[in-house]
């Protein structure tokens, strides 16, 4: 067996089923061996960014292990907005590359690019394999590395001539890492005991460690008041009473001011990043904090916990749980308090009633989340309609909401829909994306086409790059630079190029329909939805500014807006 | 309460033990870097196919915290860090 069979042959074992990849020379023993080989289905995407977050997009919906596969120079370098983007989410990813023959690494070979050297910053780790007998026991770390602890992705690149090698396979079982033991079980307990106000915040740790069920009975349990960071959306369920919605830069009114009247913080699977927290000098000021994650480096990083406790969520969070149940949290003058402010500063998107008026964003995913069926997976790209789909749809599950968070990838949406809908075949999996967004990888539509598979693109067309024309328009004075899009290309005619059927909507009263057919086909199809130019995201935290000072469309006076249309 | 760290420039000696791989140095001084701080002397000595590094370094951020990220690299078994120089340069509000 040589180096390529070998990796196949362990992808098998290792129940990996579905690769994302694009071959070139380097990578060509690998695409071989590919040939004869029934047990592993590769997806040819049409770009190596679209591998990369197509693999990050089946890692995010089902919990498994993302791979993907490129050749060496351009390949490699294609490779990287998707693995960073795995890296700023902790998704867990393989990621496999070809490399000039070893004996020409150095020489500036055809294709040669120093692909360690340039990935240092966006893996887990990374290895460059110096002979094919180490393959064997690489590959295997690798997978065991960019899935345990706190995930990410993995990259291994292979010189050509090692994956030609004859591998004398050795199968080994990695060994599982012991959980850590929390002798700060008991003082965070005490903490909890003694808060009047205590606010749970979780964020996307909680679906990277599977601990899902645990959080929801932890939530229920302590009946604590609740919010969550924008990967941490769907952590509490849609029929959660005490959840007060996302925090941070586009959040709540609830949850911003719950956060800031907060007396105790217990901060499950979340790092503090700054979009969530506003200026650190004014984020929860009276707060004590618990910090819970998997990774003992988000501890103390931005924010002192006055205890932290590191290990497994499921682990921890059962033991709180247990804890909780014997003598429940007295706190409920707060639950009262914070309840009260859901009914004021919850999202509420107001209907439109007038059939003939122009659709908005924030009615538009209110619809949508309405109308499509339970198991629904939305992929979303960024922009305005990212925090739309934030705000106003109600997810049930974390893993159905997929968006690029650390990275803020636009182009990420479509290729993470393929991605998800090859790990849930059946379930329902849309796009929802913008007109910038959407042509950072629409080539990705050939891919759709190729694997028919039913993916629902919705295109929120603005016109223009909606989020940075909202911050010109805020906090440059309204000089707009750069943003306008009027000259996007025709997109139900482009969808129609890839043989994929489309329509599109401008009025309110062909939003259900226009919904519904696009739902009710079962192939792919294009919903090109049409919004005004000038609709903004409310509310908003001015970058750098504390999440006390949120600004509310109604503090636009009618002066200003002629002000700034002037 | 906020981290913070002060505005002095502080010296702290660290060393740390990794395994001999490929871009064993280069992960280590891109750790140091992007966390805020500068090598000022560094000394590396190979044994049993590990290697051990001396590093001097410079920064006004907590120190705590780039022990913490470079325990984390996978091929890091062990960080040492020697007293700082110049007087404790963290405080937290
Ligand atoms: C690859 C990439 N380039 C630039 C940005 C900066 N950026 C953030 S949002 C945005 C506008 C997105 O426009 P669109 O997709 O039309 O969404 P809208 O805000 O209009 O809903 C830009 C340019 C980014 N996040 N990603
Ligand atoms: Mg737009």
């Amino acid at each position: 067996m040589n180096g390529a069979q070998h990796i196949l042959d362990a992808f098998h074992r290792h129940n990996i089923q579905t690769v994302f990849g694009y071959p070139g020379g380097c990578i060509m023993p690998l695409y071989d061996a590919l040939v004869d080989d029934v047990r592993v289905e590769h997806v040819l995407c049409r770009h190596e960014q679209g591998c990369a977050l197509a693999a990050d997009g089946y890692a995010r919906a089902s919990g498994r292990l993302g791979v993907c596969i490129a050749t060496s120079g351009p390949g490699a370098t294609n490779l990287i907005t998707g693995v960073a983007n795995a890296h700023r989410d902790s998704i867990p990813m393989l990621v496999i590359t070809g490399q000039v023959p070893s004996a020409l690494i150095g020489t500036d070979a055809f294709q040669e690019t120093d692909v360690l050297g340039m990935t240092l910053g966006i893996v887990k780790h990374s290895y460059l394999i110096e002979s094919a007998a180490e393959l064997p026991e690489i590959l295997e770390e690798a997978m065991d590395l960019a899935q345990n602890g706190r995930p990410g992705p993995v990259w291994i690149d292979i010189p050509k001539d090692l994956l030609l090698d004859d591998v004398t396979a050795t199968p080994m079982t990695t060994q599982a890492q012991p959980n850590a033991t929390c002798p700060d079980l008991e003082s965070a307990i005490a903490l909890l005991r003694a808060a009047r106000k205590p606010l749970l915040y979780s964020g996307g740790g909680i679906s990277l460690a599977h601990a899902e069920e645990s959080f929801r009975a932890f939530a229920e349990c302590s009946a604590m008041p609740a919010v969550v960071t924008l990967k941490g959306i769907g952590n509490s369920g849609k029929n959660s009473a005490h959840n007060l919605g996302m925090l941070g830069m586009h959040g709540s009114r609830a949850a911003n001011r719950a956060v800031d009247e907060c007396d105790l913080l217990l901060v499950i699977g979340a790092r503090l990043d700054d979009r969530a927290t506003g200026k650190l000098d004014g984020f929860a000021p009276n707060a004590r904090t618990i910090h819970i994650d998997a990774d003992a480096a988000e501890f103390n990083k931005l924010r002192s916990a006055e205890v932290a406790l590191r290990g497994d969520l499921n682990t921890i969070l059962g033991e709180l749980t247990h804890s909780l149940r014997e003598t429940p949290l007295a706190i409920n003058d707060w639950r009262k308090q914070c309840q009260a402010w859901r009914t004021t500063g919850g999202f509420q998107a107001a209907d439109n009633e007038e059939p003939l008026a122009p659709i908005t964003g924030p009615a538009f995913i209110s619809q949508l989340s309405r109308t499509t069926p339970e198991d629904t997976i939305i992929a979303c790209d960024v922009g305005q309609h990212q925090m739309w789909v934030a705000q106003h749809y109600q997810f049930d599950h974390p893993r159905h909401h997929l968006t690029s968070g650390g990275l803020g990838t636009m182009g990420f949406g479509l290729p993470a829909a393929i991605g998800a809908q090859f790990a849930n075949r059946d379930s329902t999996v849309i796009n929802v994306t913008g007109d910038g967004s959407f042509m950072m990888n629409a080539q990705e539509l050939a891919t759709v086409r190729r694997y028919n598979l039913p993916v629902k693109l919705i295109i929120m067309d603005n016109q223009c790059l909606g989020m940075v024309r909202q911050q010109q328009e805020l906090f440059y004075n309204n000089r707009e630079s750069q943003i306008n899009l009027d000259d996007n290309p025709d997109f139900v005619a482009m969808a129609r190029a890839f043989d994929i059927p489309a329509l599109k909507i401008d009025r309110t009263d062909q939003v259900r329909r226009g919904i519904e057919t696009i739902l009710a086909y079962s192939g792919p199809m294009l919903l090109h939805v049409a919004i005004a130019r000038e609709e903004n995201v409310w509310p908003i935290v001015k970058p750098g500014g504390s999440n006390k000072e949120m600004i509310d469309e109604t503090r636009r006076t009618a002066a200003d807006k002629k002000e700034m249309t002037a | 309460m906020k981290v913070e760290s002060s505005h002095k420039t502080s010296n702290y000696t660290i060393t740390c033990r990794m395994n001999h791989e490929a871009a064993a140095l280069e992960r280590l001084c891109q750790v140091v870097r992007i966390r805020g701080f500068r090598i000022a002397k560094m000394a590396v000595e190979t044994a049993d196919g590990a290697l051990d590094i001396a590093l001097t370094i410079q920064g006004t951020r907590p120190v705590a915290m780039l022990q913490s990220q470079l325990e984390k690299l996978h091929t890091v078994a062990e960080v040492k860090l020697a007293a700082p120089v110049v007087a404790a340069a963290t405080r937290i509000a």
